[in-house]
């Protein structure tokens, strides 16, 4: 008889966990098996239906939100725990369930929004990081560069209908080629030493040097930036840079970014809802990653939208 | 020429035989998009009547199955050689296949079997891997699957994990009275199942030890729950527990000396531990909300389980050295039943989004998560002992059945029953010889 009252506890917590009655009250539910088959029956149907209720997670009103698991638990055990069960034994045990519950769902929230200040602060780092690097950007000067070396790579380059081979990214070996990591370096020094046109030709030589290797993803998405603060500057080779990472390497970590930087592209040449698109499919795609884009994206989105 | 014949009379035999006896059927419903082309020839049979098992029919299946190659069917294959010198790269080329294995099956004294292959580079024309797997006539379709496993290693770099075996709880319904459970031990590929138990009760939570040489079980068979151990090679049982309340979800511990359980006898579910030895339990988690589902970390210093501690059923992080517990996932409002792939880095366990359940992935270094599955109240996933594939449970109609998806979500294949409901599957470690 004790036990059947520990696993009509069990059930009723289960219960008022809702989906958990998947798992742990089908093991409690057979775990009584002989003694409580009739108990189980009780709860199985009302278990399942609690599935439903749980899904909306009532954060705003928690103070509210014990109150429908109440009378679930009064119909599911009967004054039993102590054998004939006098009403106030029945009315305590009650409500040390509520107030185990309580404690239970504080101590998530608890848990959640410390793991969301965990986030955050490495977000904010994050930015941080970016912002810096982005003002260093903006601050640096700009050098002489000779327009047909801009211009050159918007004709060669396929536009996002061209379609680039969509089997290179998997021809393009993860091991750098012998070179290419110098090369790559060389490029980025410049981008560091905010010597923009030079950084633009160094980056454009590169690809052409290494069609398929490791870093050629980033020098892409490098030329996109590059494109973006050189002088002068042009919206449309940057855009076809990012869209060449976007069809050839769309796993790329640089993909989140990139579609950011497209969506600003297209809002600055007036096109707001092409703009909105790929902000939205930054939120969309990458919300549940750590991506910085995806914060830049919803700050962009609320203060231009 | 009649050596053919016989070669291919004795596959036809095989495969008959094979199925009629196979419980499982596996149907792939993904591939990957880009699977290396590999031509499985026939191998030569070098014995009197009809060879004991298809050895190459048998490769070609696992490889299929790991969804990364697309073996050439046999029809289309312009020659059947069987040693070095009669493989002519060009009639490889002709049908665009990019490796090409041959074998030759002998039987010596009725019972010692040999393979031996030779695993040829189409493109570079070289010989890439050649070997013999020995052993008993019985085990020829293991033997078979450890050529599987070396021809993958050397073409993917990831140790295959074919030659390895499933548990699984199967249960008849019976409408007329109590259901009939019965737990099935099988080959990964599904095929040879033996009943290991049969019981009129439930059976659950079926686990190997880290050795693959004994298994873990609840059963209800005394009419309450209760963990037993079996060994596989004698059958001998031990029943290890029999608490009032709850007895489940047994988990050992890597090194194979102790034994996570959940026991509800002081209440609540908790996280007990069980010297196999001495039989002395140290109880690990003192909550009272529900803690079950216990599953060690590969370096045995610390247990995921699932707790609704936190108002709604998450996985959390046991440290046995310093006893700090800690929340593992964040997303979704239901995550349970973890399970830690070899690694140490990907776990798998039961995700609810949007209503389903489902399978997902979070890697526990980047906190990444990723849902592999696009079915239904799928449930109970395990993971291959090379990490590369999740076996689990779902539902197809009303009814109860296996499937298996890649660690990327990329391949995914079911393993369909004949006949009732088929759930808690369980792979292997890799198994010795």
């Amino acid at each position: 008889m004790r036990y059947v009252s520990k696993a009509l506890l069990a059930n009723g917590l289960a219960l008022a966990v809702g989906p958990f009655c998947f798992l742990a009250a089908a093991q409690a539910q057979d775990y009584i098996d002989v003694e409580a088959e009739r108990a189980a029956q009780a709860v199985n149907p009302s278990s399942s239906s609690a599935v439903q209720p749980a899904q909306s997670y009532p954060v705003t009103s928690y103070g509210i939100g014990s109150a429908p698991a109440a009378p679930a638990i009064q119909g599911e055990s009967p004054p039993s725990p102590v054998g004939g069960g006098s009403g106030n034994a029945g009315q305590l045990l009650m409500k040390v369930q509520q107030l185990q519950q309580e404690v239970m769902r504080l101590n998530g929230m608890v848990e959640e929004q410390a793991h969301e200040l965990r986030t955050l602060k490495a977000q904010s780092l994050e930015r941080y990081i970016d912002l810096d690097r982005r003002l260093g950007l903006l601050a640096g000067g700009s050098g002489g560069l000779s327009p047909e070396t801009a211009v050159e790579p918007a004709d060669s380059a396929p536009t996002d209908e061209a379609a680039a081979p969509r089997s290179s990214p998997a021809a393009a070996t993860s091991d750098a080629q012998p070179g290419e990591a110098q090369a790559y370096q060389a490029a980025y020094a410049l981008v560091r030493n905010q010597q923009f046109n030079q950084a633009v030709t160094a980056f454009q030589q590169f690809l052409q040097d290494y069609p398929s290797g490791r870093f050629t993803p980033n020098a892409h998405y490098w030329l996109g930036e590059l494109y973006l603060v050189a002088s002068p500057t042009d919206a449309e080779a940057a855009r076809q840079s990012f869209m060449l990472l976007l069809d050839m390497y769309p796993d790329d970590s640089k993909v989140p970014d990139a579609l950011f930087k497209l969506g600003r592209i297209h809002y600055t040449k007036g096109n707001r809802e092409r703009a909105r698109e790929f902000l939205d499919r930054v939120i969309s795609e990458y919300g549940s990653t750590n991506s910085a884009a995806v914060k830049l994206a919803q700050d962009f989105i609320s203060e231009n939208y | 020429m009649k050596h053919l014949t016989a070669v291919i009379l004795g596959a036809v035999i095989a495969l008959a035989a094979m199925s009629a006896r196979a419980q499982l059927v596996i149907e792939i419903t993904q591939g990957m998009d880009n699977p290396t082309p590999i031509a499985v020839v026939p191998f030569a049979w070098q014995g009197t009547g009809a060879p004991p098992e298809d050895a190459a029919q048998v490769i070609d299946a696992d490889l299929a199955r790991s969804g990364q190659f697309d073996p050439v069917d046999r029809g289309d294959m312009l020659a059947r050689p069987s040693t070095q010198e009669q493989v002519f790269y060009r009639d490889w080329r002709a049908i665009n296949s990019d490796y090409v294995l041959i074998g030759r099956v002998s039987v010596t004294g009725q019972v010692q079997m040999r393979i031996e292959y030779e695993l040829f580079d189409v493109n570079r024309q070289a010989r890439v891997l050649h070997g013999y797997e020995e052993g008993h006539v019985n085990e020829a379709r293991m033997l078979s699957h450890r050529v599987a496993d070396e021809v993958y290693e050397t073409l993917t770099g990831i140790p295959g994990a074919f030659a390895t075996r499933l548990l699984y709880v199967s249960v008849t319904r019976n409408p007329a009275g109590k259901d009939y459970y019965r737990l099935t031990l099988a080959d990964a590929d599904g095929a040879r199942p033996i009943v290991l138990l049969e019981s009129r009760e439930p059976i659950m939570a079926p686990t190997w030890s880290p050795d693959g040489k004994h298994i873990a079980y609840v059963s209800f068979e005394t009419s309450r729950p209760a963990i037993y151990r079996q060994e596989l090679a004698t059958g001998a049982r031990e029943q290890l527990t029999n608490f009032r309340g709850l007895n489940g979800a047994p988990a050992w511990s890597p090194d194979g000396s102790t034994m996570a359980m959940v026991l509800s006898k002081d209440g609540n579910p908790d996280i007990y531990l069980m010297d196999l030895r001495s039989k002395q339990l140290t109880q690990v988690t003192r909550h009272y909300a529900i803690d079950t589902e216990p599953a060690w970390m590969p370096d045995g210093r610390s247990l995921m389980f699932t707790s609704d501690r936190g108002g709604r059923p998450q996985i959390y992080r046991y440290d046995l050295r310093s006893g700090a517990t800690d929340r593992v996932t964040f997303e979704g409002s239901y995550n349970a039943r973890a399970r830690i792939a070899q690694d140490g880095r990907n776990m798998v366990m039961v995700h609810q989004s949007g209503g389903r359940f489902h399978i997902a992935l979070q890697d526990l270094v980047s906190n990444r998560l990723q849902v592999l599955t696009s079915t239904e109240l799928d449930e109970s996933p395990s993971i291959a002992p090379n990490g590369s594939m999740v076996l689990y449970g779902t539902k197809s109609g009303d009814r109860g059945i296996l499937a298996a998806v890649s660690v990327d979500g990329g391949v995914k294949f079911r393993l369909p029953v004949r006949e009732g409901d088929v759930r808690e599957p369980a792979w292997s470690p890799y198994l010795s010889r």
